[in-house]
């Protein structure tokens, strides 16, 4: 079978934007759900598919899909994946599937357009981690807005729903602004011709990756490409569209934007290898702010008493710790980097769903109106527990190994940010225990805990596969390392076997 | 015979995943199942304690050959971390020893446990906490070891907080697991250190590295393991932890607090033996913390009267001359106390329910004269030396205050300057507002402020040019039409408050010990 010519990308991208308008279409919303489900299915199948064709002992880019989109700009549609990103896709297939699968009875009113919104956003996504041309990847990226507001503003639980969407979209637009700004830089210095001639925009990013950036660019290209990451990823100052937003909408939206770590696949994709001197002279600023947001998000989450606020700050935390990966720039940072967002996109949005369930029958999340849930709800603590540990970081769960490689990583290189991130486990455990004594243990003080029902069976189904794959990455990690090895031993020799300026490279060497 | 050495912590981890996964899916439940549930953790562990023999009496007869490799656990570039296991020496006699007790605590509990409520749960956790004890005392490599450490924190977590709809056990439980991270924080910080200087992570070549190692590193090594020990072993200054495991059922305190868990942290040092007899620093660090550890112990347990605290301070007391007989390098010596205290307080705790029953109506003993005669030493000892509360107003308050200071910061001034800082003023009638927008009925448009707030609040960007404008237009108003006038003087006033205010808040101690710390951290 031939593997290169059939366009796998392209299908992952436009079969969900199919599905949306098929679910849209029917007003029916048992059909409109049934649909939504059978192509979310097919949507995972066909990203595991991409995953099986995908060769994990090539580190370039793979299964591309090249066609001119706009000749007079040189725009084209590029897509490809690579061992950094391959295992994104099944990822946002299956939190999809799983947020599809758990709005089953919870959201009551518009249901196709729900559905059909949420395929819509899972096919903009699968765009976003292929997209290889910087227009494209900025349409596909700007292009996650709408739905988002939608989703939250139509669906979201509290009564400032609306106000958190605005909130977040303008948020995100101050983010693609300084995008922008960042690609038209980077195409028009591409195409200042050498020898006066030719003056061709260059947007693909395996071109751009090819033609370093002239010194006195590299410093501001980095900074705007990193303010325009820091704002989804989420870093300390931009972060407080978190809380809001996993506050105001629904618990599943919650878990979709918690879930999807686009914000620092950017800053690992685009940040960091296109700016590559600039990101070996800026490290430590970058490591010195994901520690910060790694404590302060720590910190806060120790006052939460909500459980979605608290994992908008864990997830807040938890990202900060990856940034300290990626800015401490070896294999060990940038593999863990890569297996943090991937336990975090299993973990956190596990985790909310799980609080969309207390919410579903409680109306709440605040640990006064909950207590005691373990004796009524044990299987759902079960799993609770589970989560929590692989948030924690506790051997045995997928957490552990990618905390390892992470705290090492910073260790190796930046020994102070290595004791902040040993600072944070400790905090990790506070607050998540913390939270899990009063929420979940203690005797039972209100009387419509006494009443709740436990895990449905297809609330038990749903939970029983993210659990899986904890243990099982938690088993065996090199499953994952082994996939991304070859890709992250591209990306990290692109940014430090750069003709960088001696004393830099001798002020990394004598951090060893 | 070395192959042997995969299943002793294999069997017992596979009995907890069977009746883990029968009881959350329900296969497993009530009393009719007891049997079934006692016969798997009971087997399994009896065949790790035969399989433990059988492996110490190959060693014995020394026929292993001392390490056994299984397989590849995780590499990313020059960090490859096998599972390996250790198949001669102490570590084997320790887990037989082990293996054997924990065999005995097993069988004990079944008739203890009966028509319990968590029966279940508390044979799952027993088998867990076999399982990784016996994979720590048997792990070739730190991290193996690390895994056998959190693992069984994570187990006594579990037991510590059995009953779970009483508080205090619960946060018992969540104190106990917290102090012990710190502990483990160390050991991560160990593990890495090893890596970055050793670049390996097994025991035996960290521990044959000591003398390659500069003086500093040996020590930084030494030291981070060291910390993990004490804080696993209930050394001054983690010591409080241990009274408050004691919530659990009985059972699990003998395995957890009598015979196995708490001497990880002996074994530790012990394993480390070549690498610490090169760090003087830390063998003084050991000498101190097991001598203070054991006079403290010796002190508060004299004015113990239940048995449970009694035993826990004979305990640790008895852990400390261990510390002290590392700290001195007679290592021998520790490792024989440690197997001879760990089966004489197995018994100890085993025993202590039925002690109650034994030792009724007899009159509690006076406390001995020499403390009955010294008030502030009677009190202190009553008080166990404060040292929780020097802890909690030492560590745990300044945290969870910077918590709260960060948590209001992060609300009322990052908030407000990235965002709206409109809807948290009318948050209660927006609701109300909201349904009036969807009947079409404008009622907000008439204060005059709906067509503003958006110039006003949203977005960085538009509130700092209204912020820039507002500054220029009364820079352009009071200063440059008016000249200098009552309103410049008490703008002034203002400002010199503000300040004032920012200075007492930044000379709080936390904010300065805060200070201190990232100085610190920085220079490093």
């Amino acid at each position: 079978m031939s593997t290169t010519d059939f366009p796998l990308l392209t299908l992952l991208i436009f079969l969900p934007l199919l599905g949306a308008l098929a679910t849209g279409f029917f007003g029916n919303k048992e059909r409109a759900r049934t649909i939504a489900v059978s192509f979310a299915v097919i949507e995972l199948l066909l990203s595991l598919l991409a995953f099986h064709w995908f060769n994990p002992d090539d580190g370039q880019f793979q299964l591309l899909e090249h066609h001119l989109w706009i000749p007079g700009l040189n725009v084209e549609y590029l897509l490809g994946i690579d061992g950094i990103s391959v295992l994104f896709l099944p990822m946002s297939a299956f939190v999809t599937l799983m947020v599809i699968v758990a709005s089953w009875n919870s959201v009551q009113h518009l249901e196709p357009f729900h559905y059909a919104l949420l395929l819509a956003l899972e096919g903009i996504t699968i765009g976003v981690f292929t997209a290889l041309d910087m227009v494209l990847f900025f349409l596909f990226w700007e292009l996650t807005l709408p739905p988002i507001f939608f989703l939250i503003g139509l669906w979201g639980v509290d009564p400032h729903r609306r106000i958190a969407a605005v909130k977040y979209t303008l948020f995100m637009l101050f983010g693609g602004a300084a995008l922008l700004v960042a690609i038209v830089m980077l195409a028009i210095n591409a195409a200042a011709p050498a020898d006066g001639v030719g003056t061709q925009l260059v947007f693909s990013l395996p071109t751009l990756l090819e033609k370093p950036l002239p010194d006195d660019l590299q410093g501001t290209v980095f900074l705007l490409l990193l303010l325009a990451f820091a704002v989804k990823t989420p870093l300390i100052p931009f972060h407080t569209w978190m809380p809001t937003a996993t506050m105001e909408s629904s618990p599943q939206i919650a878990a979709l934007l918690t879930g999807l770590k686009l914000g620092a696949y950017g800053i690992i994709r685009f940040t960091m290898p296109l700016a590559p001197s600039a990101a070996v002279e800026y490290s430590w600023i970058l490591g010195v702010l994901g520690a910060i947001t790694l404590i302060y998000g720590a910190l806060i989450a120790l006052y939460q008493t909500n459980l979605r606020r608290l994992l908008a700050y864990s997830s807040v935390s938890h990202v900060g710790l990856v940034i300290v990966g990626i800015a401490s720039l070896n294999m060990q940072g940038i593999q863990g980097a890569i297996f943090q967002l991937l336990n975090f996109t299993i973990v956190a949005s596990s985790l909310m769903l799980i609080a969309g369930f207390i919410q579903h029958r409680l109306g709440s999340t605040e640990t006064v109106h909950l207590g005691g849930l373990a004796k009524v709800m044990p299987k759902l603590t079960c799993f609770y527990f589970l989560f929590v540990l692989a948030s924690i970081g506790v051997p045995g769960t997928s957490g552990f190994p990618a905390e390892l490689l992470l705290i090492i990583s910073a260790l190796v290189a930046h020994p102070s940010l290595g004791i902040a991130a040993l600072a944070a486990a400790v905090l990790g455990a506070a607050y998540m225990l913390d939270f899990t004594r009063k929420a979940f243990f203690g005797p039972i003080i209100h009387q419509t805990v006494q009443q709740l029902q436990d895990l449905r069976r297809r609330e038990l189904l749903l939970l029983c596969v993210p659990a899986l794959l904890v243990l099982v990455f938690g088993f065996f990690p090199n499953l994952i390392l082994h996939t991304n090895e070859k890709a992250a031993d591209a990306w990290l020799s692109r940014i430090l076997e750069q003709p960088v300026k001696s004393d830099e490279v001798a002020g990394i060497g004598s951090l060893e | 015979m070395d192959a042997l050495v995969v299943l002793i912590p294999l069997m017992p981890f596979l009995a907890s995943a069977i009746i883990g996964i029968g009881h959350q899916f329900g296969a497993i439940k009530g009393e009719a199942s007891e049997t079934f549930t006692a016969l798997t953790a009971t087997w399994a562990i009896s065949m790790s304690s035969l399989l433990a023999l059988a492996l110490l009496g190959a060693d014995l007869l020394q026929r292993n050959n001392g390490t056994f490799d299984v397989a590849l656990w995780l590499d990313s570039d020059t960090l490859k971390i096998d599972i390996g296991f250790i198949t001669a020496g102490f570590s084997v006699k320790l887990s037989a020893l082990f293996a054997v007790l924990l065999m005995v605590i097993t069988r004990f509990s079944i008739n203890y446990m009966h028509r319990e409520v968590g029966f279940h749960r508390f044979f799952f956790i027993l088998s867990l906490f076999s399982s990784a004890i016996l994979m720590l005392v048997l792990s070739r490599n730190a991290l193996g070891t690390f895994v056998g450490w959190e693992i069984a924190g994570l187990c006594s977590y579990l037991l510590i907080s059995y009953a779970y709809n009483r508080p205090v056990a619960v946060a018992n439980a969540t104190q106990v697991f917290v102090t012990n991270r710190i502990g483990d924080a160390g050991f991560i910080l160990g593990i890495g250190l090893s890596y970055a200087w050793v670049e390996s992570l097994n025991w035996s070549d960290i521990n044959a590295a000591a003398t390659d190692l500069s003086k500093g590193e040996a020590t930084a090594i030494a030291l981070c393991f060291t910390v993990a020990a004490l804080a696993k072993s209930a050394q001054l200054p983690f010591s409080p932890w241990l009274a408050r495991a004691m919530e659990g059922p009985t059972p699990s305190s003998a395995a957890f607090y009598g015979a196995v868990m708490i001497h990880a942290g002996v074994f530790l040092i012990i394993t480390l033996a070549p690498l610490i007899s090169h760090t003087p620093l830390v063998m003084a660090l050991l000498i101190f913390s097991g001598t203070t550890t054991a006079l403290y112990s010796y002190f508060i347990g004299l004015t113990q009267t239940d048995v449970k605290s009694s035993l826990v301070f004979a305990t640790s007391g008895q852990l400390g001359l261990m510390f002290l007989e590392c700290g001195l390098g007679f290592w021998q010596l520790a490792s024989w106390h440690l197997c001879a205290h760990a089966v004489v307080r197995c018994y100890l705790v085993l025993t202590a329910p039925s002690l109650m029953f034994n030792v009724r109506d007899n009159p509690i003993k006076p406390v001995a004269p020499m403390l009955a005669n010294k008030r502030w030493l009677f009190v202190a000892s009553l008080q166990r030396f404060w040292v929780e509360q020097i802890t909690d107003w030492a560590l745990v308050k300044p945290v969870r205050h910077l918590a709260r200071d960060l948590s209001y910061f992060d609300d009322n001034i990052v908030d407000r300057l990235m965002g709206i800082p409109a809807p948290a003023i009318n948050a209660a009638s927006s609701l109300a507002q909201l349904e009036e927008r969807a009947l079409g009925a404008k009622l907000d448009a008439d204060s005059g402020n709906s067509g503003k707030t958006f110039v006003v609040g949203l977005g960085l960007v538009s509130a700092l040019t209204n912020r820039i404008a507002g500054l220029v237009h009364w820079f352009e108003d009071r200063l440059v039409l008016q000249g200098v006038s009552k309103d410049a003087l008490h703008f002034g006033r203002k400002m010199g408050h503000l300040a004032n205010k920012f200075e007492t808040l930044v000379l709080r101690p936390r904010y300065l010990v805060l200070l201190v710390f990232i100085t610190l951290l920085v220079a490093f």
